[in-house]
């Protein structure tokens, strides 16, 4: 059986340490979302506060199990930008979070998802695309409404 | 067994089992994905000049560079032996490592992938589950670890069939339900095709998109990880990169158009995942009872593509370390010349960020982020091997290169210049927080550029405490 100095144990160590803590000091900094009602809808809500004009609404149903429904909005502000924002309630932290790695989990090639997820309570939204002056404006609006 | 049928890895014989057909594919099961589809389709005849963009910026130019160069320095370890050869052993070992350690944020959501789709094979329900999907992801990780075990000839056997089944198959029922649908009549979803419509929307609000783009690709180096095995590498790297290239982009574009002519945009909930696109899509088509079989089919597709990448860079990861740049408890090879210290590691810190990936989910930010660093640590791969080709032409001009990047130095600037520009781009937009984070902006680019200098600089230590005692023989891979 082979013996290792202190240094390879140390080198070993170090590499498993280096790798893991970007993993641990991101999940550090960022906020937990925590599955709790979100009364009424948050978008929509946000949409009027912030004078963004909603083109049209239309009920819409994910098929993932545990979604309960939501609506599909879309925005536009008077710069002409426009964005869809599609919203679904779900009935458990459970399905809430699987829905959340579903989400993460269909990269284009290795890079990041299209769009941008947003967890609201019991409320997932999916803003595309994900870079937009609508969502920027909207986005305080939807963090106050996270606490309400 | 003949000198010309062994190359010498971890100081035992390679068997030399790799021929076009199966470098070729291991190119294949690395970038096409089944995962893109739909997120693309979403874009309408716009994907086409997406897909163009890509290819110019990065599937081209990574082709042939890839090519030059593997056929140029057909040595173990890839991207580690091109770069080390023109910018030595920091650059090449911070190349692979950077190769390396991206799989290591990027395992959790292939897994994760996996683990869903066969879910909505079984009982969609069981997605819910997190101990399900762990220990499906766990099943995948070590299943696919131990046949990297059985070496090169157990995982080629594997992958060929893997990717046939699991990417180009399912790739090729759904652009042929798309000819289908278009022949019998069927409504068209997309507008009429115009030279305008087919245009990308370049705006500032897509421009991160164009990161996404870049890397649609990434993995065409992947194949240069083998070339020990390879039993013509001179005359086979260009051919299967040419191979490669021309599966991927016409699986990729037509069966992405496929789904756009059949499913409305509207429908085309990219947050609700890719099995519920196809299963429209399916149902569209009047064949429901596919969606099963299919969903099993990219299962193994999401399979054959981690071992891909699981496979490639550990094994260069092995021939750093016999080349004495890690001390010897990462140089443990087994009798079938398999890298066993790297996969475990591997495997071993894999499962503990998967782990974390799927016990903590309320952290949705966190994942963005990881996935930023991903894009991160693979534009610095690939500048550094575009920046490569484009030093070797002048460092090393003699070198015999079987396939030399056409028009003198202009052509290499052009090629290896149009690389070095999307990667870098890449890597600048790559930084944009998306508009909705609620950690500021300045923590997000911190997060990330933190993130990527932690797992990119460990080659650096290991090369300022490498001891002579650590090399088990000359440098090279090849005695």
């Amino acid at each position: 059986m082979s013996t290792y100095s202190r240094l390879e144990i140390g080198l070993f160590i170090f590499l498993v340490v280096v790798v893991l803590m970007p993993f641990v000091l991101i999940l550090g900094i960022v906020n937990v979302s925590p599955y709790h009602q979100v009364s009424g809808e948050p978008v929509n809500e946000a949409a009027l506060a912030t004078g963004i004009t909603i083109v049209s609404v239309k009920d819409a149903s994910w098929n993932l199990p545990g979604a309960i429904g939501g609506k599909t909005y879309v925005l536009t502000d008077s710069s002409g930008d426009t964005v869809t924002v599609a919203t679904q309630s779900f009935d458990s932290a459970d399905s809430r979070d699987a829905a959340v790695r579903i989400y993460n989990a269909q990269s284009v090639g290795k890079g990041k998802p299209v769009g941008s997820l947003v967890v609201l309570g019991q409320h997932l939204v999916y803003v595309t695309p994900a870079h937009s002056s609508i969502l920027e404006r909207l986005a305080p609006e939807l963090k106050k409404r996270i606490s309400l | 067994m003949s000198d010309e049928a062994t190359g010498q890895s971890n100081g035992l014989p390679s068997k030399k089992v790799l021929g076009l057909f199966a470098l070729a594919m291991i190119n294949v099961a690395a970038v096409l994905s089944i995962r893109n589809f739909p997120s693309m389709a979403v874009y309408g005849w716009s994907c086409i000049g997406w897909y163009i963009m890509g290819a110019v910026m990065f599937l081209i130019p990574i082709s042939l560079a890839g090519a030059e160069l593997a056929t140029g320095w057909p040595e173990g370890g890839g991207v580690y032996a091109w770069v080390k050869q023109a910018f030595g052993e920091k650059g090449g070992f911070t190349a692979l490592f950077c190769e390396w350690s991206n799989n290591l944020v990027w395992f959790p959501t292939v897994l994760s992938f996996i683990a869903s789709t066969l879910a909505f094979a079984l009982t969609p329900a069981l997605a819910n589950n997190p101990w399900y999907m762990f220990s499906v992801m766990m099943i995948a990780f070590w299943g696919t670890t131990a046949i990297a075990y059985f070496g090169e000839e157990a995982s080629t056997k594997f992958g060929n069939v893997g990717v046939i089944l699991g990417s180009i198959i399912p790739a090729v029922l759904i652009i042929m339900l798309g000819m289908w649908w278009m022949g019998s009549g069927q409504a068209i979803v997309l507008p009429p095709l115009t030279l305008e419509a087919m245009m990308p929307t370049i705006n500032f609000s897509t421009l991160p998109f164009f990161a996404t783009i870049v890397l649609l690709f990434a993995g065409m180096e992947m194949a240069g990880f083998h070339a020990l095995e390879t039993k013509n590498p001179q005359k086979d790297f260009p051919r299967a990169m040419a191979l490669s290239a021309v599966i991927i982009v016409i699986c990729t574009v037509l069966a992405t158009l496929a789904i756009a002519m059949v499913i409305p945009a509207s429908q085309l909930n990219l947050a609700s995942g890719v099995m519920q696109a196809i299963e429209y899509f399916f149902k569209a088509a009047g064949v429901p009872w596919l969606v099963a079989p299919m969903a099993v089919l990219i299962t193994l597709g999401g399979v054959v593509s981690l071992a891909a990448w699981l496979i490639g860079p550990a094994k260069g990861l092995g021939i750093v370390a016999e080349e004495g740049n890690m001390p010897p408890l990462f140089d443990r090879t087994n009798k079938y010349g398999a890298p066993v210290a790297v996969l475990v590691i591997q495997a071993l810190i894999g499962s503990l960020v998967s782990l974390l990936y799927v016990f903590l989910p309320s952290v949705n930010q966190a994942y963005w982020i990881l996935s930023a660093m991903t894009v991160e640590l693979l534009c610095i791969v690939y500048v550094l091997v575009f920046a490569s080709v484009i030093k070797l032409r002048y460092s090393q001009p003699n070198t015999p290169r079987p396939f030399k990047i056409p028009g003198g130095m202009i052509g290499i600037w052009l090629v290896g210049g149009l690389g070095i520009f999307g990667t870098a781009f890449a890597f600048i937009v790559g930084l944009m927080p998306p508009s909705y984070f609620t950690t500021s902006g300045f923590v997000y680019v911190g997060s990330v550029l933190l993130g990527t200098f932690l797992l990119a600089v460990p080659p650096l230590v290991f090369l300022k405490f490498k001891k002579a005692s650590w090399l088990k023989k000359p440098a090279g891979g090849v005695r």
